[in-house]
């Protein structure tokens, strides 16, 4: 009698040539991920953020770029855990931070755009990308987000892949989520996950404050999901954020 | 029996006194050459005294073999071909003669100092510590390689009478053992200008023919005594190692400070930071054989025109670790580096207890303090000092009022409670002057710079205003609103109304 086992290995052996291991899944390998704190983007990622790895998030102005970037901030520090915000247009506001959750006292945060009294004159580009490479080594941060928010993409598409591939090898060994806003991507293939932001669709054109907005979202790049050869789009979710004051109200 | 004997010969040793005596002669010289390793095997004079009339006060075994002197002048010491002129620091020999005596702190807590004009001399009570340290011989030794490792050159002696032990580290260079009873025939030999005699008792004692300890102890003690007074029955019993002495240990108080003047003054950070490595290592050094470590350093630069520069340091943790250190006042000095040439450095030290960090295997990850200091140093020198930090808000309504922190990877109390998704602000930094049309007192156009923004709603207005009893005071009118340009690009920021001065700013932002 003929087991199912023996008659699987008969057909492989067969098929070995055109299909190598062709009845037996391709082992996969299972990426550590963390949640942002948004359910409709958790889904959309399969869990959340990669670990150890790059993430971008591109989009345009009042997209939410920000908002998603710091609830991401907020779930790393609730965990007690210690974040970076590299602040290449020195745009960030520590008001809407604490709003959003984010201990402070957690977070460190870089200014770029100032001179320091240094030889050598650094556009607030060159010093971002040198602050977040020094982070980088030096290791012990659960989330480091690099903020090109505000920076011309024809500007930040200069920064060489090379410096990609670092960060990418360094967040690797030091198991840190690198997070990348920007108006475009620029990271290329040392991404992880590419999320295109559309900007916000107004919730209460006649209220008498503004309550919220919501924001579309679509999965560009995943790199460690299996290739999905049926889709036409890509994933897209539309998520919302209120204001901090509609819900004190609410509350 | 035997055991009884073993016992009471114990008590024995343990009861007699030992002393140790540090002899460094030419301190001045020693002191400068401390820190200036690449002058020691160079003939090197110490000049001393007004600048028109300086003499010759110290020199190294070199110089003596050149042919230069104590009591030479300047003009005669310049004559001498080859033959290097420091001018003598008193801040600096202070400050090696501290590092002589925290050595010797090493091997006995009860220190009395007896320098005698340009030598630096201590004696140590070591009686009991032949467990500790072994034989006197061994204890000698290990104590000269712990002087010789912080760059002096000193001699030992060691006796069971207090002078008899100083006198042998005066006359005899390297390590001497005066054996118990032999301190007579020991001393014997050594020239009577080791005693404290004026030059009228010398010159006596040269018509005399008496030139040696020896022959100082030989004569009748009545007829001295008769000859020249009470003083001579003190001569004779330290000739013959007799003489009494009433220890007075010195108190220690642990100062790790460190002084180094340059003979000209020094421009490059590189060339100071060559100096401040080996002043760091010596104070690691000191702090750690107290089981400490640094906690802060200060760092004073005498510049020339009198002025000061001052750097400190404040490591996330108390530190041996002298890379690190000297990392962090590279990083600091190339930060703040001194507007002119430096004439002298001195590097104080602040102790701390050696940092034991106990790590969860289950706590989160956070980075090494010493890592994180030295990056943060980085950072700073890269974006500028007050720009690296942890935003700290502070306890008033004037719109967005912090400061800057200094950040520390230090895990709260307590785990938080994650918030609800909230729409963030992206701050205009400085705002950005607009100009704004009203209608029924409410924006419907706003233009920045050449581009014009129709507002599709307009909430407001919010205000807010404060400290009008000074001049700090505001008065603001906020409106979030929605806009979009010609292409229909849309925009949702934060319009700002300054009701004092009558000006609208774009100051953020909803992104």
């Amino acid at each position: 009698m003929v087991t199912a086992s023996a008659l699987r290995l008969k057909i492989e052996q067969t098929l070995e040539g055109r299909f190598p291991a062709a009845l037996t899944p391709a082992p996969r390998t299972i990426r550590e991920v963390t949640a942002t704190g948004i359910a409709a983007v958790d889904k959309l990622l399969d869990g959340g953020f990669p670990v150890a790895a790059i993430s971008e998030i591109a989009g345009p102005s009042c997209s939410g770029r920000t908002s998603l970037a710091l609830a991401f901030v907020a779930a790393r520090t609730a965990e007690e855990r210690v974040c970076a915000w590299v602040d290449a247009d020195d745009a960030f506001d520590p008001e809407s931070a604490a709003a959003s959750g984010v201990e402070l006292g957690q977070l460190l945060w870089v200014r770029c755009g100032c001179n320091a009294k240094h030889e050598k004159n650094w556009t607030r580009l060159e010093q971002a990308v040198r602050s977040t490479d020094l982070l980088m080594q030096t290791g012990g941060f659960a989330a480091i987000v690099l903020d090109l928010a505000g920076i011309d993409p024809a500007q930040a598409m200069r920064i060489p892949l090379a410096t990609w591939f670092r960060f990418r090898q360094a967040a690797d060994r030091t198991r840190t989520s690198l997070l990348v806003l920007g108006q475009a991507s620029y990271a290329q293939s040392s991404a992880a996950v590419v999320l295109n932001t559309e900007p916000m669709r107004l919730e209460s054109l006649g209220g008498t404050v503004l309550d919220g907005g919501a924001f579309a979202i679509s999965r560009r790049r995943q790199r460690f999901q299996p290739q999905m050869i049926n889709a036409r789009k890509p994933p897209a979710s539309t998520w919302t954020a209120n204001t901090q004051w509609a819900m004190e109200r609410s509350a | 029996m035997d055991s009884k004997h073993a016992v009471g010969d114990g008590a024995k040793r343990m009861s007699r006194e030992l002393y140790l005596s540090i002899h460094a002669a030419e301190f001045p010289a020693q002191a400068l050459l401390r820190l200036r390793p690449e002058l020691r095997a160079q003939p090197v004079a110490v000049m001393d005294g007004p600048a028109l009339q300086q003499t010759i006060c110290s020199l190294n075994r070199h110089a003596v073999q050149l042919g230069a002197a104590r009591g030479m002048t300047r003009l005669e010491a310049e004559a001498i071909a080859g033959l290097q002129l420091i001018v003598r620091s008193k801040a600096e020999e202070a400050s090696a003669r501290a590092v002589l005596e925290e050595c010797a702190a090493q091997f006995s807590p009860r220190i009395e100092e007896v320098s005698l004009g340009t030598a630096c001399a201590f004696v140590l009570d070591v009686a009991g510590s032949e467990r500790l340290f072994g034989p006197a011989d061994a204890l000698a030794a290990q104590l000269r390689r712990a002087a010789g490792g912080a760059g002096f050159r000193i001699s030992i002696a060691v006796g069971e009478n207090f002078h008899a032990a100083r006198i042998k580290a005066v006359a005899t260079p390297g390590i001497s053992i005066v054996a118990a009873g032999e301190e007579a025939r020991t001393l014997g030999k050594l020239p009577l200008a080791l005693l404290d005699l004026d030059a009228d008792q010398s010159e006596t004692f040269a018509m005399w023919g008496i030139r040696t300890l020896g022959q100082l102890a030989a004569l009748p003690e009545v007829e001295l005594v008769t000859r020249f007074g009470p003083a001579a029955s003190r001569w004779r019993a330290l000739a013959i190692g007799t003489a009494a002495h009433s220890f007075q240990p010195i108190e220690q108080a642990l100062e790790l400070s460190e002084f180094c003047e340059f003979e000209s003054p020094v421009e490059e950070i590189d060339s100071l930071l060559f100096v401040a490595a080996r002043m760091i290592d010596s104070l690691v050094a000191r702090a750690s054989a107290r089981s400490l470590a640094v906690a802060s350093i200060s760092v004073e630069m005498r510049l020339e025109g009198s002025k000061t520069h001052r750097v400190a340091l404040h490591p996330a943790i108390p530190s041996s670790d002298r890379k690190f250190l000297l990392k962090l006042l590279q990083l600091e000095a190339a930060a703040h580096p001194p507007q002119a040439a430096v004439r002298s450095l001195t590097i104080e030290a602040g102790s701390g207890q050696i940092s034991k960090v106990q790590l969860g295997l289950f706590a989160p990850q956070t980075p090494e303090p010493s890592h994180l200091d030295v990056t943060l140093a980085r950072i700073r020198a890269i974006v500028g000092h007050d720009r690296v930090g942890s935003p700290l808000l502070e306890d008033t309504h004037r719109p967005h009022s912090y400061r800057m922190e200094a950040f520390h990877a230090e895990q709260p109390d307590g785990r938080l409670a994650p918030h609800a998704a909230r729409i963030a602000l992206r701050r205009v930094r400085p705002p950005r002057q607009i100009q704004v049309t009203l209608r029924d007192d409410k924006p419907t156009t706003f233009r920045d710079g050449g581009e014009l923004y129709s507002i599709a709603a307009a909430y407001g207005p919010w205000r807010s205003s404060g400290c009008w009893w000074s001049l700090g005071a505001w008065d603001a009118e906020e409106w979030d609103v929605l806009a979009a340009d010609r292409n229909g690009v849309a925009l949702s920021c934060l319009l700002v109304r300054d009701r004092l001065r009558d000006s609208w700013q774009l100051e953020a932002f909803f992104d």
